[in-house]
Parts: structure tokens; sequence; C-alpha cells
């Protein structure tokens, strides 16, 4: 699928990672562009590992399913074990919270930790945001939308009483998206 | 009655929706005020976001206490003259299977929305097959009609789900929204025009009842608690309402059922055609899997290939046409399926051409790459 950007967010259960890849869609929507979103789960409710993909593209997109990811950003050891392989040696990036995930070396693949769960403790006093910090650090890294477009996506599809809280773990995000990048210079 | 324009009750833009979502805003749209399921994954999302979206337009969510309660009370409400839906998956799907029967003999109008997952029995609820083709067929006992619509994408569970409704009414018969858990759970883009095109039932006026007509058209229907004497009964009945043996009476009933649909066939049928001009294979696909093959066939005609395809937007009433039309244009017909070959079956029967039937069946969509390569080794 030529200029079309494979996105697989993952982690566990609990964390929001489902409402993250809804986020990142409708953002992606608003954005102008075409999406396809499938997210897939286990039995369990909490716990189990837990995946959205996304693809986000200029054209219209025959098959919705990530066949190679582009970016994977990863919250949990078991999910970044899951989907390490599945990232394009090439040209892919990978995004993981360094607080859940140890990493691996693989030949050559960019692979930068965000501090999103920390941070979002540390900063927000609430974990719950992670999700959406380690969101904003990657779409600051990749530019696959623009922050306007994100926030937008919060504010619908997020609680009303929540949304001062992710708009602020937005801004933490992009802070972090934007150390890491200067670091990795 | 008839078809009418009416304005989308969403405000026409593009919307981000999973096929589930759009199943629920489809049969909003069209009019249908009452709901009536029992949860069961992956079909839930569905009566969630119908009770969801109830409040806002008047309408009747009801959880029962199981499938075949939830489809009895469709058909009642049906009976009382509203656009009825339930959603289920295959567990549910094979407990309705008594009513559908009753339904299809009552020429009741009913929709339901099908979301496979992978059997048989409980079998699982999160991953994915395209394994109830035959079920939605031939359910119930006897012979009957039913419409079977399969959509690919949440565009078409949107659009599709309209036109579910618009079948239902027009033709008096449950219609399936047959579908699975890959394209319900699916998110993508939905554009929601300003107006959508609607049937509305005929409605009878005078002494109704259900009565026979000696043609095959549709009869207008009549409206419990609306002054008729009106009888359902899923008994075989004569003119009289008494129950009968008669044995022109039992030939008519079913010759009916069956003429009422496949009489009309070429208005019901729908189906889209790709790269099939000087295709040697065509690959025969629907649902999730046609996605798939399309960018399978794509990258094949890229490189020099001649490969087509013929996606079945409609499944029941199976379009034998230009099922046939095509077999005979091209040596090989390749299908592959979420199932045992339950398509490649069907296709077997109006076609000389030679049929290739590709059959996964472990919970997982059929990957682009897969049939590349077995239709490499048949070109």
């Amino acid at each position: 699928m030529e200029g079309a950007k494979q996105i697989r967010f993952c982690g566990f259960g609990g964390q929001g990672i489902i409402l993250g890849g809804k986020i990142l869609g409708n953002a992606s929507i608003s954005a102008g562009k075409w999406v396809a979103g499938l997210s897939t789960y286990g039995g369990a409710a909490r716990g189990g590992v837990c995946e959205a993909d996304i693809i986000i593209s200029d054209d219209l997109i025959i098959f919705p399913q990530v066949i190679q990811v582009d970016v994977l950003i990863a919250m949990s050891q078991s999910a970044y074990n899951k989907n390490i392989g599945t990232v394009n040696k090439e040209t892919g990036l990978v995004i993981y919270d360094t607080q859940l995930v140890s990493t691996k070396e693989v030949n050559g693949l960019k692979q930068i930790g965000i501090p999103a769960t920390e941070a979002a403790v540390k900063e927000l006093n609430n974990k719950q945001v992670a999700n959406v910090v380690i969101l904003g650090a990657a779409t600051e890294m990749t530019n696959m939308i623009s922050k306007d477009a994100l926030v937008e996506a919060i504010k619908k599809g997020v609680r009303e009483r929540f949304i001062d809280l992710n708009i602020k773990a937005v801004d933490l995000g992009f802070k972090l998206g934007r150390e890491a990048i200067s670091k990795a210079k | 009655m008839g078809f009418k324009q009416v304005k989308s009750i969403l405000p026409p833009q593009t919307h981000y929706f999973s096929g589930s979502d759009a199943v629920v805003e489809g049969a909003i749209a069209s009019g249908c005020r009452y709901f009536a399921g029992y949860p069961l994954t992956p079909a839930t999302d569905i009566a969630e976001g119908f009770s969801a979206r109830a409040k806002d337009v008047g309408a009747v969510f009801i959880q029962m206490e199981d499938e075949i309660a939830s489809i009895c009370s469709i058909i009642g409400a049906s009976w009382a003259g509203a656009k009825v839906m339930t959603a289920t998956s295959g567990p549910g799907f094979s407990l309705m299977q008594e009513a559908i029967g009753y339904a299809a003999v009552t020429e009741t109008p009913i929709v339901i929305a099908l979301i496979q997952r992978p059997g048989p029995s409980t079998g699982q609820g999160t991953t994915f097959a395209s394994a109830d083709i035959m079920q939605c067929k031939w359910g119930s006992q006897g012979d009957y009609q039913v419409i079977a619509l399969c959509p690919w994408s949440v565009q078409e569970m949107y659009d599709q789900t309209i036109n579910a409704f618009n079948l239902a009414e027009q033709y008096r018969v449950p219609v399936i929204l047959l579908s699975e858990a890959a394209i319900s759970r699916l998110e993508e883009r939905v554009e929601i025009k300003e107006e959508i095109r609607i049937f509305d039932r005929a409605k009878a006026t005078g002494v109704a009842a259900l009565g026979l007509p000696p043609d095959n058209q549709v009869q207008p229907m009549p409206i419990f608690g609306k002054g008729h004497q009106t009888k359902v009964t899923g008994s075989l009945r004569a003119y009289s309402w008494g129950l009968t043996s008669d044995k022109a009476v039992q030939e008519m009933v079913v010759s009916r059922l069956h003429h009422k649909i496949m009489d009309n066939r070429d208005e019901i049928i729908e189906y889209d055609s790709y790269y099939r001009e000087g295709a040697e294979v065509v690959v025969i696909a629907y649902g999730f899997t046609a996605r798939s093959s399309l960018l399978a066939v794509k990258a094949l005609r890229q490189d020099g290939k001649k490969v087509g395809m013929l996606r079945l937007k409609t499944i029941w009433p199976f379009p034998d046409r230009v099922v046939a039309k095509v077999g005979s244009e091209v040596k090989k017909l390749f299908i592959p399926e979420m199932n045992m070959g339950q398509v490649a079956g069907e296709v077997m029967k109006y076609t000389c051409s030679k049929v290739i039937s590709y059959s996964q069946t472990n919970g997982d969509s059929i990957q682009p790459d897969t049939i590349i390569n077995e239709l490499r080794r048949l070109l």
C-alpha cells in the first residue's frame, strides 16, 4: 500500500489502547484522510494483549488490515514482544513506553523510548492518560496528522469532564516527542 | 407506501464509524423504531449502539431473555406496524431458526444483522469466520426464501442496512445483513448523504387477514389493532383461516414464497465486477475476503496477469445468472472463503467452468498474499 501509513498501537487491556486508536482514526478523518481501523483483543476485558491498528492514507484503502507495521507504539512488554517482528525493518519506527518495555536490539530498526506512564503520573497525577501522552509524542515524531486534528478528535471522543486533562496529556506528549527527537539527533 | 426520499437523520458529512455504528445509523435512518436483542459477541456492539440512540429518535430497545424471544418480539412488533430488527451471531442465529421460518411463511418484514464468528456451536467470539452462508438460506424447515446481503466496507454496512429494510418492507420477507466481525469491528469513513431513499410497506385496508393471493405479488399488510380481524399463524391455513391439509393450498404457499423472491431476483441482486476484461481466471468473493481478493487481483493485473474479480453483494437469492455468465467466459473460477467452500458449492450448480475452492477456517482473515500465491499457481 503505497503512501499509506500502517500504525499499530498496542498494550494490555485497560490502558485505553482501543480508545487511543479511535482518537487517532477520528483525527485522521478530520484531516481529510482515508482511514481503516481494526482493533483486536482477547476474551477478557483487562490484562490481555490488545492492539489497535490504524491505516492512514491519502487514497481509498482497499485492504483494511495492517500487513507490515510502519509505526509500532508499544505500551506493554508482551505486546512489544508479540509485535516487534511485524515492523518494517528498513523504514519502521518503534515508540515504546520506557517504564513498561525493555527493548531488544533489532538490526538497524529505530526504537525510541517515551516515558509516557512515568510523566503522566508525575506531571498530571493520572496514569490513565499515558495512552494520550504517547499518542501525542508519536504524532509529533511522525507528523502523521496535525496537533489540532488530534485535539479535535479528543474533544469529540472523550467524556466532557476528561477533555482538559487529555488536552494537557497531548501537550505533554508533544513535549516528550520533541525532546526525544532532539536526543535522537 | 412505496419508495420515498427522506432526510438523513445524521448531518450530511464524513463520519468515522465502526461497522456496528453504521448498522445502527442505517437502521435508524430507515425508520427502524423497534430493536429486541440478546448480547452476543461480536453482535453486541449493534445492540449497545441502538440502545444508546433509541431515545434520540423515540425508538424502543428491549433486551430479551434470549435470542428466541428476541426474534419473536420483533415479529410481533412488525405486525404492529413497526420497522424492526435484531442482531446476533452464529449461536443466537441457530436459536432463531424456527422463528425465521415463521416470519417467512407469515411474510413478516424483519431485518437480522448476523455478525458471523467461528463455529460450530459456541466456537469463539473474537476471531473471524464467514461460515453461516448456508444456514441463512436453509436454517429453518421447509422451502422458503430469504434475502441476504453481504457488505464489504463500513460504508456498505450503512447503505446495505438501509437496503435491507427496503427489501424487507417491499417483499415482506426476512432480510439478513450477512456480515462478519472483520467488518462490524472495522472502522472507516462513512459519507452520509443529505437524503436517502426508503420504502414503507403497503398497509392493508378493509378485511385483510393473510389470505392466499392467486398470483405471486406481495400483498398489502394489515396491522394489529387497526380494526381488522388480523390473524397470523405458521400452520397451513385456507382462505377461511381454518387449518387445512388441502394439497393445492400447500403447494400454493410454497410456490408463492419461492416465486415472490425468485421472479424478482434481477431487481434484488447486486454485484460488482473488477478487471474482468480479458480475464482467464476470475475470483468470486464477498464480504471481507473480497477486500483481500481485490488487492491481490490488482497486484496481479499490474504484473500483466489475466485475472479479474466478481464481488457478490447479494448472497441470497444467489446471483445464479451472473455466475453462469462469468463461468461461460473464463477457464477457471477461484473462490476464497472463510468456510469450507459454501459459496463455491453453490457456484458449481450454475457453471461447467472449473471451480477452485480455497478454504481457510483458522479464525484469521485471508491475506492478499495468500490469494496472490494461490492465483499464481492457476495462471
